[in-house]
């Protein structure tokens, strides 16, 4: 009867709502789109490929909202969560972002007259593989954990163990992004089936779910 | 331990009852920790029957801890229930009466 039980039992809510892999779904098209941009703009002249992943958000979001309500709510019903736990998260999003941006700011300044930042920027280029994929795997595992998704644990893992081969023996960005989305769409797809299978639509669901909304 | 208890009955005295029932305190917990949820989803969440999760709920109605909100998602009419202030109260007094008998014993 402690707090972190009920903490607990909020996770495991928010898990159960979240397993049916639509999440994972359009995360792995986001991360696809992204690098199939890079890769555009790396073979044709399209230079304006950073469009495609900007305007996406507004495309899908409305399109997995629907897909919640098609797929997730006639079998397991409708939940709405508190706030608290979306606006932590938001929070340390924004904050990192902030933070990011500021360190960045800074440090592109500094560049410009001081001789020891330009020689750490030549590093950190040289090294930005391995610095993406450590920062990815950290913010994924900062999501994971306030959100207790953890298979997020398993993308942050694969995306480091990607960009550190990546930085080895040399693999171009955009593959490593068409093969972190791919596997994140795929691993979606299968939690969806098994989502399907595992709740299939019963005519009590029909009748209840009918009944709710 | 019993004498622990009959040497300070009072704590025991203020369990609220209502809640201390396993399957209510179930429903208690579950929308304790989520702002609204549909009748479908605590079914599926408890694994409970349609008929013994709406007897219990109609008791956590009456006593006024649930209450049934009648909500428009995208035009469409949907049946969300939730807890009351009340029920939030009652809850957190039970979770802290409750630790309060088993530091006694």
């Amino acid at each position: 009867m402690k707090e972190p039980s009920l903490k607990e039992i909020e996770k495991k809510t928010y898990m159960s709502y979240h397993q049916d892999g639509l999440i994972d779904i359009f995360v792995g098209v986001y991360i696809l789109l992204f690098g199939s941009g890079i890769l555009l703009k790396s073979v044709t002249d399209f230079t304006t490929w950073f469009v495609i992943p900007a305007i996406f958000p507004a495309i899908m979001v409305p399109i997995w909202i629907s897909a919640k309500k098609q797929i997730t709510m006639p079998r397991i019903g409708y939940v709405k969560f508190r706030s608290g736990g979306a606006n932590k998260l938001t929070v340390i999003f924004i904050g990192l972002l902030v933070a990011g941006l500021g360190v960045f700011m800074a440090f592109t300044f500094a560049s410009t007259t001081q001789a020891w930042a330009s020689a750490l920027r030549d590093l950190m280029v040289s090294y930005s593989m391995i610095i993406i994929g450590i920062g990815a795997a950290t913010i994924s595992s900062l999501f994971a954990y306030t959100m207790g998704l953890k298979r997020l644990y398993a993308y942050g893992l694969l995306t480091l163990v990607l960009f550190l081969t990546g930085h080895f023996i040399t693999i171009p960005f955009e593959y490593l992004l068409l093969t972190i989305g791919l596997a994140i769409i795929i691993n979606g797809f299968v939690l969806l089936m098994q989502f399907i299978r595992k709740y299939p639509l019963t005519q009590d669901d029909k009748t209840i779910a009918k009944k709710s909304l | 331990m019993i004498r622990q208890l009959q040497k300070n009955p009072s704590n025991l005295k203020n369990i609220d009852r209502l809640i201390h029932e396993p399957t209510r305190l179930m429903i208690m917990t579950q929308l304790y920790v989520v702002e609204s949820a549909d009748f479908l989803f605590l079914q599926h969440q408890l694994q409970m029957t349609p008929g013994n999760l709406s007897s219990h709920l109609s008791k956590l109605e009456e006593a006024g801890y649930v209450e049934v909100v009648k909500e428009f998602i995208e035009r469409k009419p949907h049946t969300a229930l939730k807890l009351t202030k009340k029920g939030r109260c009652a809850f957190k007094e039970y979770q802290q009466n409750l630790k309060q008998v088993f530091s006694d014993l």
